[in-house]
């Protein structure tokens, strides 16, 4: 007997997942020709790993490589930004829709992109445009406490480091400026950046580890209720 | 003392007091009905309403709400089921930058009224510019001075029965006019420090201190609802105290600075002057102005791991001056509070001194020191249900209580067992 319709479309999906998952894996471990990995190991100022700190890395010579611009989204979840952090390429546009039953107000200050958004549940807002690089911080009008960030960045390779405070790039040979940033970073930017050249081997390692510590997580566990 | 010191035509309300306050509680319920239905109709209405019951144990004398001296909500004579708040509030949203708030609460039937507004506020909130943010709030509210006193309803998370400075404050203080804050928000332009100053305009004061100098600082969380009476030793509420009067024609007024480490750490000073003009009298109500002005700093410090540390400090002095004579009562009150949390249980501990003095024991009497002891652990079971089991003990000595022919120096205890139940848009 054959299975029910659904059951069968559910299976022709499943097939598809694996062909385009066995196709996205190929081209991924294929290293092209003249290129090497490039894992940059961020640590902490007492030498654990680092995560989700955000990493940029830009060539130093050879054509500037463009990013294509995204479409990325930042939700307002249980008076929380979801995510509270983004890594865009310049040029992205991000949406803010509201999944919480309370309205948010939120709004930029900071000289990348100055703007403010109401934002009332069920009611959709146009994307907002990141044409110019930098940090723009977001907040809350009316819940101070709501806070996150938008790194709008013209690199040629960025991200976050993952769990073992690891970022990995496929990057061709040549020489690269790599910079770290983190929202609750001590130290200046400038004192973090480091070049290296990418060159014989196919695997190039990098490890930054922060001269200052970190300044404390914002408490989570309070309610939001509280006057804080 | 030259306040009004009549008696009163009877103990009890009359038939027509009580029509008056049926009246009352259909003018209040009807406008809540308004508000709610003018909220109904709005995307952006936030409310919460709540019902906190209290299985009360005290061996403490009569409160204040009962015309007694003793120093706690409940005495000996509130013993068993209480009513601890029956609470509505409701904050709307107009337009994008502007809010009303308005918190309704029924406390218990000591009152004049049985139920009343504690805060009722308009509020104006423009988005920061370049790391400056300024807000206005007009009608009655309390003024930032509270360290303590955090959570929705101008409640503790920590503990049922205020510290004695917070206790005052919502016995006999509101700002009923405007107040202006100017916040730097250094924290979103790269610093680890926010700066903020805060500085208000108000009426409706003109007898805030005068319990301090009847009945001196007692330990409470019933906050007296706007333009309600309260108690005075001897007299019950119906023929009590007024604190929000206003008739000397002098607008009081705070300023106030805060400065924030993170959200870790908040420092906070206040200077408060009603300039009430201490020799001007009500003929109406019989009654003196009081001139009250007081400092205050409090530091609050939030770790990691669930715990908080509050401590504040408050002294001024409060003033009549009746023809031919000038009293001044000096009071001074302070709390250290320390507090855990583990998930959804906390226990808190806190201690308290205060002590108001006078000029001439004479005439003005009304010294009183002393210093209390609190412990309360908190269950919050669910967004809806919390426990609290609170002891309090407070030891005192007083002039008025001698005076009344009891020992001046008495300790009273009290145990609470508190149950509340809330629903709402925004609980958490």
């Amino acid at each position: 007997m054959r299975p029910p319709a659904r059951v069968r479309r559910i299976q022709a999906l499943i097939r598809l997942a694996a062909v385009v998952l066995a196709v996205l894996g190929a081209g991924a471990l294929a290293v092209p020709a003249g290129a090497a990995t490039l894992v940059i190991n961020v640590r902490a100022a007492d030498g654990r790993p680092l995560p989700g700190a955000v990493v940029t890395i830009r060539p130093l010579d050879g054509a500037p490589r463009k990013v294509a611009p995204v479409h990325a989204v930042m939700d307002q979840v249980n008076r929380a930004f979801a995510p509270d952090l983004l890594v865009i390429p310049v040029g992205s546009t991000v949406e803010f829709p509201n999944s919480d039953v309370v309205s948010h107000q939120i709004y930029s200050f900071s000289p990348a992109k100055r703007f403010q958004l109401p934002l009332y549940r069920g009611t959709p807002y146009p994307p907002v445009h990141f044409d110019q690089t930098g940090v723009v911080t977001l907040g809350c009008n009316i819940h101070d406490e709501m806070l996150a960030y938008l790194v709008v960045t013209d690199a040629a390779y960025f991200g976050r480091t993952d769990h073992d405070g690891a970022f990995t790039a496929e990057v061709p040979r040549g020489r690269y400026t790599v910079g770290i940033w983190h929202p609750r970073l001590r130290d200046a930017e400038a004192d973090l950046e480091r070049e290296l050249s990418v060159g014989e081997t196919d695997r190039a390692d990098l490890t930054l580890r922060l001269g200052k510590s970190l300044e404390p997580a914002p408490l989570i566990d309070r309610p939001h209720s509280w006057d804080y | 003392m030259p306040t009004s010191r009549s008696s009163p035509p009877g103990f009890w309300p009359s038939r027509r007091q009580r029509t008056r306050r049926a009246t009352h509680i259909t003018l209040t319920l009807l406008a809540l009905c308004a508000l709610l239905a003018i909220s109904a109709g709005s995307r952006a209405a936030e409310w919460q309403a709540s019902l906190d019951t209290r299985l009360v144990s005290s061996d403490a004398g009569h409160s204040l709400m009962d015309g007694g001296l003793g120093t706690v909500r409940f005495g000996s004579n509130d013993e068993g089921l209480q009513l601890g708040r029956l609470r509505i509030a409701l904050t709307q949203h107009l337009l994008e930058l502007w809010s009303v708030h308005l918190d309704v609460s029924a406390w218990d039937d000591k009152g004049s009224n049985p139920a009343g507004v504690t805060e009722a506020y308009l509020q104006f909130r423009p988005y920061p510019r370049d790391g400056l943010r300024f807000r206005l709030k007009a009608g009655a509210f309390y003024p930032t001075l509270s360290l303590e006193n955090r959570a929705t309803g101008w409640e503790s998370p920590y503990t049922l029965s205020f510290s004695a400075i917070d206790s005052w404050l919502a016995v006999e203080l509101r700002t009923i006019g405007i107040e202006g804050q100017l916040d730097w928000l250094g924290t979103r332009v790269g610093h680890d420090f926010d700066l903020a100053a805060t500085g208000g305009v108000f009426g409706w004061n003109e007898a805030a201190g005068a319990e301090l100098a009847n009945a001196g600082f007692t330990f409470t969380d019933r906050q007296t609802p706007l333009f309600d009476r309260i108690g005075r030793p001897g007299v019950p509420p119906v023929y009590g105290e007024r604190p929000f009067v206003e008739y000397d024609g002098h607008a009081g007024v705070y300023a106030g600075l805060e400065a924030r480490y993170l959200d870790r750490v908040v420092l906070r000073v206040l200077r408060y002057d009603n300039r009430a003009d201490p020799t001007v009298q009500d003929i109406v109500s019989n009654t003196i102005a009081w001139e009250t002005r007081f400092n205050s700093a409090g530091v609050r410090v939030e770790l990691d791991d669930g715990w908080t540390a509050v401590a504040q400090w408050l002294g001024g002095e409060t003033t009549i001056a009746p023809p031919g004579l000038r009293l001044d009562w000096p009071f001074r009150a302070d709390f250290a509070l320390l507090s855990k949390r583990f998930g959804r249980h906390a226990l808190s501990a806190r201690y308290d001194r205060f002590s108001v003095r006078t000029n001439n024991e004479e005439i003005a009497g009304g010294w009183q020191d002393g210093h209390a002891w609190t412990a309360a652990y908190v269950f919050n079971a669910s967004e809806h249900w919390r426990f609290t089991l609170e002891w309090l003990r407070v030891t005192s000595s007083s002039y008025d209580r001698a005076e009344a022919g009891g020992p001046p120096l008495r300790s009273e205890t009290q145990v609470q067992l508190a149950i509340r139940y809330a629903i709402g848009s925004t609980l958490r």
